[in-house]
C-alpha cells in the first residue's frame, strides 16, 4: 500500500515539475480584462477552432489553455482545491472527474443549456459531458499482416498467427501514467473478462509498447514502427485517419466503448461566470456542430442527416457506453486499482521499476 | 301590565350599522370554529406526514444500500491470510439508482487496518457494535449529511480469522427529493380536503342560518299594525322559535287589545261624571233660588270628589303597574302597609258610618313584598268593603281587616257583611271594568289592581262569603324564610 502511495507521490511530483514547465497557450485579446484558465487533457489540434471561435464570440475574455494529462489532471485539482488557478477542467478520464465531484472538488452550476443537457450526461449538475466518442484500434494499412482485426478475437488470431510481426509492434496506454488509459482498461475488463485476459497475456507476450499519450501511438502507427494502436480515442484516430492514407480506424465489432469527455468547474474557483459561459458555449448548438462539421470532437447528439459523416458513430456492433454516474467509482476503488495494475504489470512483465 | 326598555327610542341607521358590527356573528363563530378544528387535524396530518414521508424515504433507499452493502460484504475474502475485497461493479450500479447521490465507503479489518475506501471516515457505529447486524446512521462527511450502512463480520480459514468492518454511505439527496414529493403530494391533498371542508362549512352555515334570516325578512316586512302568526314554512330547527315568536305575538295582541280597552273605558270612566258634572253646572246655572243653586254646587263639589278619587285611582294604578315592573321585591313588614292604609281609611269609613278595625296580635310579619303595592292593595279591598257596606243588617256597617300566621303564610282578611257577591260573579270581580252593581260607585279597575298585585307577589287570593252575609278578601302571602334552604 505504501508503496503504491509512493509510486504515485512520485508521479505527481515528476508530472507536475513538467506541468509547471509547459506554458500555457493563449487565446484572444491581449488586453481583455478577463481572463479564463482551463485545464484540459485534450489535444489543442481537437480543441483550438472552439477555443477561437469563443474568443470570437466573447472578445472581452482571454483564454489561456493548459494541455495537462489526465492523471496529473487529477492530482493538480485536488493539490489546487484550497486556491485553483483554473476555472474550467477538462477531461476524458471520467472516472477521474467523477471521484473528483464525488469527493467534493467541484462546484454546481446551472444554466438552460446544462438543464437542457440529458440527465444521462451530467452529475449532480457538477460534471457535464459534452462529447460521446468510440473507443477504436487504429491500424497501419500497409504494416499490418493479414487481414484487418474487425474485433478482439480477429485480433487475438492474427497476433497469434504473426507472432515475429507483431512483437514490439502494438501500442497502448500505460495505464499507470494515462488516467483514461486506465478507465478504458478497467471498462474492457468490465465488458469482457475473459477476452481482455487473453488479449492481455497476448500484449504480455508480444512486447506490447505503453505510451503515456494518444498522439504518440498515433506518431508511430503512421510511421509503421508500430502496425496496430489499441484503445485509442476515436476523435484523435479518426482525424489522423482522414489526413492519412496508411492509417484506419477500426471500431471492434465485439462491442465498440463509448467514452464522454466532461468539464467540472473546481470548488473556489476563480471566473466561474466566464467557466460557466464557456461551458454554455461548449454545450451549444453551435460549438457542438461545429465539433462535427470540422471533424474535431464527437457531439453528444450528431447530426444524422449525413449518415457517411466519420464523426456519426457507426459502429458495426454493440456500443458500450461508459456511464457517468457512480459506477466508475468502483474501477478507482484503491484495492482494485492496486491488484488491476499489478496484475497488467505482472501480464505485461513490466517491473514496477520500469 | 307589561314591561317596557326604560327608554325606549329608534335606533339612528349609523347606531344600527355599530350595533350590527359590534354584535358576535353565530355564522362566523361557527365558521372560525370549523377553521380552526379542520386547520388543527390538517397541521397534524401534515407534521404525521413529513415524519412518515421522511421514514418512507429511507425505508425505500436504505433497500439500496443494505443491497449494496452486502453485494461488497460477499466480495470479501481472505487471499494469503490477508484480506481484500473486490467491489462489484453492480454494487454501485444498485447504489447509482439514486442518481444524484456521492458515495462514500471504507472497508477495514480490526487486525490488518484500513484496506480501502475513504480512509479518513469515522468507522464508529453510534450503537454498540453487533457481529453481522447491518446499521443505519445519518453523519455528517464531506460537508453533507450522509447515510451510513455499517456492517461487522468475521472472516475466518483454517490459518487466519480477522473482523471485517464495511462502511457505505451515500448522500441524503434523493431521499429528500422524494420525501419532499410524498410529503408535497399527500400536503396537496390534505390542503384540498381541508378547504372542501371550510367550503361546505361555509355553505352550511349559511344554509342553516337560512331560515332565520327568513323569519327576520317576514318580520321586517311585515305592515306596521300586523300581528297575524307568520306563516312561513320552516325546518324542524327554527319551528320552536317560529311557534314562540307567534305565541309572543298573540300575548302582545291580547296586550294591545287590553290597552285599548282600558283607554275606551278610562275614558268612558271619565266622560260619564264630567257629563254629569256638567248637568249639575248648568242646573246650578239654570237654578234662580239661593238655597237650590247651593244645594246644586255641593253636588258639583261632591262629584268633583268622586272624579279625583277616580282619576287618583287611574293615577294610582299606574304608580302600581310601573313600580312593579322596576322596583324588585324586597323583605318588608307586612303589618306597616296593612296599619298604614287601616289608618288612612278609617277616617273616610267613619265618613260613611262605617266601622273599620284591624284585628291582629302579630309582631313581626316579614314578607318579600313592595309596601307601597300592598298599601294600595288594601286600600283598594278596604274602598271596596266600604263602598259595599249597608246600614240596614245586622252588623252590616262593621268591617275588619285580619291578619293571622300559618306554618308557611300570613293570612289577610278583609270582612265585611254587605250585600254579598253571587257565586257566578265571584270569577268575574277581578276582570277589569267589571262592575257588580253599576248602582254603586266605582270604577271597575280596583280589585283588577289587587289581582295584579297579589300576582305579581306570587300571592293568593280567594273570595268567601262571610256568615252570615256579606264578602271575605282572604290574601296568603308566604312568609320570607331565612337560609330555610341551606339548613
Amino acid at each position: 500500500m505504501k508503496q503504491v502511495f509512493f509510486w504515485l507521490a512520485v508521479v505527481v511530483s515528476l508530472n507536475t515539475t513538467k506541468l509547471w514547465a509547459t506554458e500555457p497557450v493563449w487565446f484572444g485579446n491581449e488586453n481583455a480584462q478577463r481572463i479564463l484558465i482551463i485545464n484540459s487533457a485534450m489535444d489543442l489540434a481537437s480543441f483550438e477552432p472552439i477555443l477561437k471561435k469563443f474568443v470570437e464570440l466573447h472578445p472581452d475574455v482571454r483564454v489561456a489553455y493548459r494541455d495537462v494529462n489526465t492523471l496529473e489532471l487529477y492530482y493538480l485539482t485536488i493539490k489546487e482545491q484550497k486556491k485553483p488557478e483554473a476555472s474550467l477542467v477538462i477531461s476524458s478520464a471520467m472516472d477521474l472527474h467523477l471521484k473528483l465531484v464525488n469527493d467534493g472538488y467541484a462546484q454546481t452550476y446551472q444554466s438552460s443549456f446544462t438543464d437542457r443537457l440529458p440527465s444521462n450526461f451530467k452529475w449532480r449538475n457538477q460534471l457535464f459531458a459534452f462529447s460521446l466518442e468510440p473507443i477504436v484500434m487504429l491500424v497501419n494499412k500497409k504494416a499490418f499482416p493479414g487481414d484487418l482485426p474487425e474485433d478482439r478475437q480477429s485480433l487475438l488470431q492474427t497476433i497469434r498467427q504473426n507472432e515475429k510481426a507483431m512483437t514490439k509492434r502494438i501500442g497502448t496506454y500505460d495505464i499507470r501514467q494515462s488516467g483514461v488509459g486506465y478507465l478504458l482498461a478497467s471498462q474492457d475488463a468490465r465488458q469482457a473478462d475473459v477476452t481482455w485476459g487473453r488479449l492481455l497475456e497476448a500484449f504480455g507476450s508480444h512486447d506490447v509498447q505503453t505510451y503515456c499519450c494518444t498522439h504518440d501511438i498515433i506518431d508511430d502507427v503512421a510511421s509503421g514502427k508500430l502496425v496496430l494502436g489499441y484503445n485509442l480515442l476515436g476523435s484523435y484516430a479518426s482525424q489522423r485517419a482522414q489526413e492519412d492514407d496508411r492509417l484506419k480506424m477500426i471500431l471492434p465489432k465485439d462491442y465498440t466503448l463509448m467514452l464522454m469527455r466532461a468539464a467540472l468547474i473546481p470548488k473556489g474557483a476563480p471566473n466561474v461566470e466566464d467557466a460557466g459561459i464557456f461551458l454554455d458555449f461548449l454545450l451549444s448548438d453551435q460549438a457542438q456542430k461545429m465539433m462535427q462539421t470540422q471533424g474535431l470532437l464527437f457531439p453528444i447528439q450528431p447530426d444524422m442527416n449525413n449518415p457517411n459523416d466519420p464523426y456519426v458513430v457507426n459502429a458495426p456492433g454493440p456500443t458500450g457506453i461508459i456511464e457517468l454516474d457512480q459506477q466508475l467509482l468502483v474501477g478507482r476503488d484503491y484495492a482494485k486499482q492496486k491488484r488491476f495494475i499489478r496484475n497488467w504489470e505482472m501480464a505485461l512483465e513490466i517491473s514496477e521499476e520500469d | 301590565m307589561w314591561q317596557k326598555s326604560p327608554n325606549h327610542r329608534a335606533l339612528s341607521e349609523d347606531e344600527e350599522k355599530k350595533a350590527l358590527e359590534n354584535a358576535p356573528s353565530l355564522r362566523f363563530r361557527f365558521i372560525l370554529a370549523g377553521v380552526l378544528v379542520i386547520g388543527i387535524i390538517a397541521g397534524l396530518a401534515i407534521n404525521l406526514i413529513f415524519d412518515y414521508s421522511q421514514k418512507l424515504a429511507d425505508l425505500s433507499y436504505d433497500r439500496l444500500l443494505r443491497s449494496a452493502l452486502l453485494q461488497m460484504d460477499e466480495n470479501v475474502g481472505l487471499m494469503r491470510n490477508e484480506v481484500s475485497i473486490d467491489i462489484p461493479w453492480s454494487a454501485f450500479a444498485t447504489l447509482a439508482q439514486a442518481e444524484e447521490d456521492r458515495v462514500f465507503y471504507k472497508v477495514e479489518s480490526l487486525e490488518q487496518g484500513f484496506i480501502t475506501g475513504y480512509q479518513d471516515l469515522d468507522s464508529q457505529p453510534p450503537q454498540p457494535p453487533v457481529l453481522d447486524q447491518i446499521q443505519f446512521y445519518n453523519q455528517e462527511y464531506s460537508g453533507e449529511m450522509v447515510r451510513f450502512a455499517w456492517v461487522q463480520r468475521h472472516i475466518t480459514d483454517p490459518e487466519t480469522a480477522q473482523t471485517v468492518r464495511i462502511i457505505l454511505g451515500q448522500t441524503r439527496l434523493s431521499r429528500e427529493e422524494m420525501a419532499s414529493a410524498v410529503t408535497q403530494k399527500a400536503v396537496e391533498v390534505v390542503v384540498f380536503i381541508a378547504l372542501v371542508a371550510i367550503t361546505l362549512i361555509i355553505i352550511g352555515s349559511h344554509l342553516v342560518l337560512r331560515p332565520l334570516h327568513r323569519i327576520e325578512r317576514a318580520l321586517e316586512e311585515r305592515a306596521m299594525g300586523d300581528l297575524t302568526p307568520i306563516d312561513i314554512n320552516t325546518p324542524k330547527e327554527t319551528h320552536h322559535l317560529k311557534v314562540a315568536i307567534n305565541h309572543f305575538m298573540e300575548r302582545l295582541q291580547s296586550n294591545l287589545e287590553q290597552l285599548e280597552n282600558y283607554t275606551a273605558d278610562a275614558a268612558h270612566q271619565l266622560r260619564t261624571p264630567l257629563a254629569s258634572l256638567r248637568a249639575l253646572a248648568e242646573n246650578a246655572r239654570d237654578n234662580t233660588s239661593p238655597e237650590r243653586q247651593h244645594q246644586a254646587l255641593e253636588n258639583i263639589v261632591k262629584q268633583c270628589d268622586t272624579l279625583s278619587q277616580t282619576v287618583t285611582l287611574l293615577l294610582n294604578q299606574a304608580v302600581v303597574s310601573h313600580r312593579l315592573q322596576t322596583h324588585r321585591l324586597e323583605p318588608i313588614d307586612l303589618l306597616a302597609p296593612i296599619t298604614a292604609s287601616c289608618r288612612e281609611q278609617a277616617v273616610a269609613a267613619l265618613h260613611q258610618g262605617v266601622l273599620l278595625s284591624l284585628d291582629c296580635d302579630l309582631k313581626e310579619t316579614m314578607i318579600l313584598g313592595d309596601a307601597f303595592s300592598i298599601q294600595q292593595m288594601m286600600q283598594n279591598l278596604i274602598e271596596n268593603a266600604v263602598r259595599y257596606s249597608r246600614a240596614d243588617v245586622e252588623r252590616g256597617t262593621e268591617i275588619i281587616v285580619q291578619v293571622s300566621e300559618f306554618e308557611r303564610f300570613y293570612r289577610i282578611k278583609v270582612i265585611d257583611y254587605g250585600v254579598g257577591i253571587p257565586d257566578i260573579e265571584k270569577e268575574r270581580v277581578f276582570e277589569r271594568f267589571y262592575r257588580g252593581r253599576y248602582d254603586i260607585a266605582g270604577s271597575g279597575v280596583g280589585l283588577a289592581m289587587v289581582k295584579d298585585i297579589v300576582d305579581h307577589h306570587s300571592a293568593r287570593i280567594q273570595i268567601l262569603d262571610t256568615e252570615p252575609k256579606g264578602t271575605t278578601f282572604q290574601v296568603d302571602f308566604a312568609k320570607l324564610r331565612f337560609n330555610e334552604d341551606t339548613v
